[in-house]
């Protein structure tokens, strides 16, 4: 007969005295309520960071907004650095558009739109084939 | 050339007459046995994707020597010579029919793990994170394991240790789990444990309700839960690495089973695997689901099956669905008391693991109750807690007899 005072890995190919599988039983769903206890913690513990900071987020909007536009400037620079030297243009809003996007540097969206017609017109060619990467006003040497 | 011998010949070498000879009768009982789950499975939609299989595997299996020969050969499996030295793995391979060749992936323990992954991968721990009450129901129900235990220990030694755990894990209601504990501690009576099992978890929407109305008062079902915080993606994410690497630290026996399911689970949330996760929970499980039913079955041979043995076990594992069910019950009317009457008790007995209709059973009660009650995203918490709560279950008993 297996016992559990005796071994501490049972044998299976023998039966179990009555005491000793209540033993085990007992033992058997502690441990299952230790270990999903053990996760409830843990999940809750893990809810409060979240909630903790989206809370913070929401108590100091600012932080969000600073957060965002540095993300958006590191992009900038990123993408600038593979292209061309880097100058301190003033990073505006991506115009929205049928056919992608289109950063504009230096230029409102009005005279965007306008150049995009243009050059349309001119080439003959209808304005959702063609694709605008970036318009950059071109200071003039004095 | 005599006609008559002929004729003789031909009759004593059908399958017919081999029913009547030594045993045979055991074999018909079988196949009628087997009818009888390809009626539930077809005509009923008990589980039907797994219990066809099982059924048509019963039914080949249990055709007379000479067809059933040709697909599977029970001896090579669970005979006294591959109990005394192991699997001959070389032979089976070499001569094994095509039952056989299938057949490895149960022994192997492998089929449990890929359906975990694949169960993994569909389900939505969303409700448990939301609510981690939840886990604590998940636990209660896995209490119907251990009384089962108790119970088949308590058999005047008609089971070995190994065999009550086995048994024991009926109560679990999870199918992937029963068979990868059984093939480890007990195969032997691998096929009477996932039979059992499966035909259990089909018969669900029958055995839980009446205990649900029984212990919850009309006021305790007509509860309306709140909807609990909303769960981020990085929760989520965060959640089946968490779990495999606090679990099977504690419990390594249990690893392949739960590394599985959160391994699914992370290619579910994780957002960048999308074509994997439509795998493992499709034509993954799918495949995996068709090899398992029917190996399964063909392991349900009338010698090894109609015995008296047999037949304790199919009355052990529905007292260990109803005792967990119970289980599950009781300690959701402690939460309702101690939450103030917030959480509704029907949803304890969606504590044992069978995923997701243990949670619509417990919905289809509620809503009987008071028709605009839903349940079951808040009863789906207490359900996929079940599912790591078994395989806890599993994992202690592997690592006590293993």
């Amino acid at each position: 007969m297996n016992s559990l005072i005796l071994a501490s890995v049972l044998n299976k190919d023998e039966p179990m005295q009555p005491l000793d599988a209540l033993l085990l039983a007992v033992i058997g769903i502690a441990v299952v309520f230790v270990v999903l206890i053990a996760l409830m913690f843990i999940i809750w513990l893990m809810g409060k960071i979240f909630d903790g900071s989206d809370k913070l987020k929401e108590k100091h909007p600012e932080w969000g907004e600073k957060l965002a536009k540095t993300k958006e400037k590191m992009m900038f620079w990123k993408k600038k650095e593979n292209k061309e030297p880097a100058e301190s243009f003033e990073v505006q809003e991506v115009a929205e558009g049928t056919c992608g996007d289109v950063k504009l540097i230096n230029v409102s969206e009005r005279d965007a739109a306008m150049i995009m017609a243009i050059v349309a017109d001119s080439t003959g060619t209808p304005l959702n084939e063609l694709r605008f990467v970036s318009i950059k006003k071109v200071e003039e040497e004095k | 050339m005599n006609i008559g011998e002929i004729i003789k010949n031909l009759w004593e070498g059908s399958g017919y007459y081999l029913f009547g000879a030594d045993q045979g009768w055991k074999s018909i009982i079988m196949i009628i046995v087997a009818f009888f789950f390809l009626y539930l499975g077809i005509k009923k939609k008990f589980e039907p994707l797994l219990l066809v299989g099982i059924a048509f595997g019963m039914l080949l299996t249990n055709l007379p020597a000479g067809v059933s020969d040709a697909l599977f050969h029970p001896d090579w499996w669970t005979g006294p010579d591959a109990v005394q030295n192991g699997v001959d793995y070389l032979n089976v391979l070499q001569h094994g029919g095509l039952l056989d060749i299938l057949y490895i992936g149960v022994k192997t323990g492998v089929y449990p793990c890929l359906i975990f992954m694949g169960v993994g991968a569909m389900t939505d721990f969303g409700p448990m994170l939301s609510r981690p009450s939840s886990l604590i129901l998940g636990a209660a129900a896995q209490m119907g394991i251990y009384l089962v235990f108790i119970l088949a220990s308590c058999m005047g030694g008609l089971y070995t240790g190994g065999e009550a755990a086995s048994i024991s894990i009926i109560a679990g209601a999870d199918g992937p789990t029963a068979i990868f504990l059984t093939k480890q501690l007990a195969p032997q009576i691998l096929a009477p444990i996932a039979v059992a099992a499966y035909s259990y978890m089909a018969l669900i929407p029958l055995l839980q309700p009446p205990f649900m109305k029984l212990l919850t008062t009309k006021k305790e079902r007509m509860t309306i839960m709140q909807s609990s915080r909303k769960v981020s993606k990085k929760e989520k994410i965060i959640f089946p690495i968490l779990v495999t690497v606090v679990v099977c630290l504690l419990l390594p026996s249990v690893a392949p089973l739960l590394g599985s399911l959160m391994f699914g689970n992370l290619l579910k949330e994780c957002g960048v695997t999308e074509r994997l996760s439509d795998t493992a929970q499709n034509a993954l499980m799918n495949i995996v689901t068709l090899f398992l039913g029917i190996s399964v079955g063909a392991t349900a041979v009338a010698a090894t099956f109609l015995t008296t043995k047999t037949l304790v076990i199919v009355v052990l594992g529905l007292a260990g669905f109803v005792l967990a069910t119970i289980s599950g019950l009781l300690i959701g009317k402690i939460l309702y008391v101690v939450s103030k009457g917030k959480i509704n008790p029907l949803i304890g007995s969606a504590g044992v693991s069978a995923v997701p209709m243990a949670a619509r059973v417990s919905n289809t009660v509620g809503l009987k109750s008071n028709n605009s009650n839903y349940l079951l995203m808040h009863a789906m918490g207490p359900n996929v807690a079940g599912v790591i709560g078994s395989a806890v279950a599993a994992g202690f008993l592997l690592a006590v007899f293993g």
